[in-house]
């Protein structure tokens, strides 16, 4: 088993995920910001996308920019088979830790 | 709604830019900027907008620092100690004013002028082979290191602080010279290995 991810790495990969084909950085920021429901410095989210696809967890390809953007590229990222794995990995990990605690959870 | 002037601080771009290695520079900014524009500056306004922006810039200061070489990173980190060092030193003497206090002061922002080049020579990822301001930066600062700790050493009342400080920045020095002499381009990933995942 891969090494267990952090819940911010887990909400990084998950936004990926959903997000699909749309999965760039701005989108990826929101997504997270929504998910974790605070604000997120947007640094945190690139150097996290940036060892996640050291990691070979994401991949990514560059697209061209609009013009909004002063015509600056985009890159886009989807998630890699091996993102997947280590996904499935933190959950299964996770619930086996829950299983049978009856701690109260307010 | 027309944009025109509605910018990012220009400043902040430039900053972003220094920060980030090659291949994310063009990236990131883009990203931050259509966020700025399409959504921060319709919820925030302009001043809000910029604060906001300027936050994100400086989220990517740790990005940076764990660039590069093992040595350019604790290079980095002393100057940003040393700096803090320096002007803290500098306000502190203008406010105590004991005698000599001018001199002291000059020597205080001599130290915290060094630091501040040798930050920006790293963010600019260039080197300085050759240069003479980097051999005599590093001879003051390896200087003033040592005189302080001999001075500091030699006196009864042996100060903490000093002694920290006066390490450092022979530290500092020997750095200087051991990592600014090389240009450093600060590029992570290719353009083209990111290109070939296409």
């Amino acid at each position: 088993m891969a090494d267990l991810l952090g819940t911010f790495e887990q909400s990084v990969l998950l936004s990926v995920f959903a997000l699909g084909t749309d999965a760039y950085g701005r989108s990826i920021l929101n997504r997270v910001q929504a998910t974790l429901q605070r604000e997120v410095a947007a640094g945190a989210v690139y150097a996290t996308l940036e060892r996640l696809e050291a990691r070979g967890l994401v991949s990514s390809r560059l697209e061209a920019g609009t013009a909004v953007r002063g015509g600056r590229a985009r890159r886009y990222y989807a998630l890699a088979a091996e993102g997947q794995r280590a996904l499935g990995d933190t959950r299964r990990a996770l619930t086996a830790m829950w299983k049978n605690v009856q701690l109260e959870v307010r | 709604m027309s944009t025109a002037g509605l910018t990012p601080p220009r400043w902040a771009e430039v900053l972003l830019e220094r920060l980030l290695p090659d291949d994310a520079r063009e990236t990131v900014a883009g990203d931050l900027r259509e966020e700025f524009v399409e959504g921060v500056l319709p919820q925030r306004g302009l001043v809000g907008a910029r604060l906001w922006y300027v936050r994100q810039v400086l989220s990517f200061v740790p990005w940076f620092a764990k660039e590069g070489s093992g040595m350019s990173k604790i290079l980095l980190v002393v100057s940003m100690f040393t700096l803090a060092c320096g002007c803290w030193l500098a306000v502190m003497e203008m406010v105590l004013r004991h005698p000599g206090f001018g001199e002291r002061i000059g020597v205080a922002l001599a130290i915290a002028l060094i630091c501040a080049a040798t930050i920006l020579a790293r963010m600019l990822h260039v080197g300085f082979r050759g240069e003479r301001w980097l051999w005599a930066g590093a001879a003051v600062l390896i200087a003033l290191g040592g005189q302080a700790f001999l001075h500091n050493a030699r006196s009864a009342h042996f100060e903490g602080f000093v002694f920290v400080i006066s390490l450092v920045l022979v530290l500092q020095g020997v750095l200087m010279l051991a990592t600014l002499g090389r240009a450093d381009s600060g590029s992570r990933r290719s353009l083209d290995a990111a290109n070939s995942l296409q």
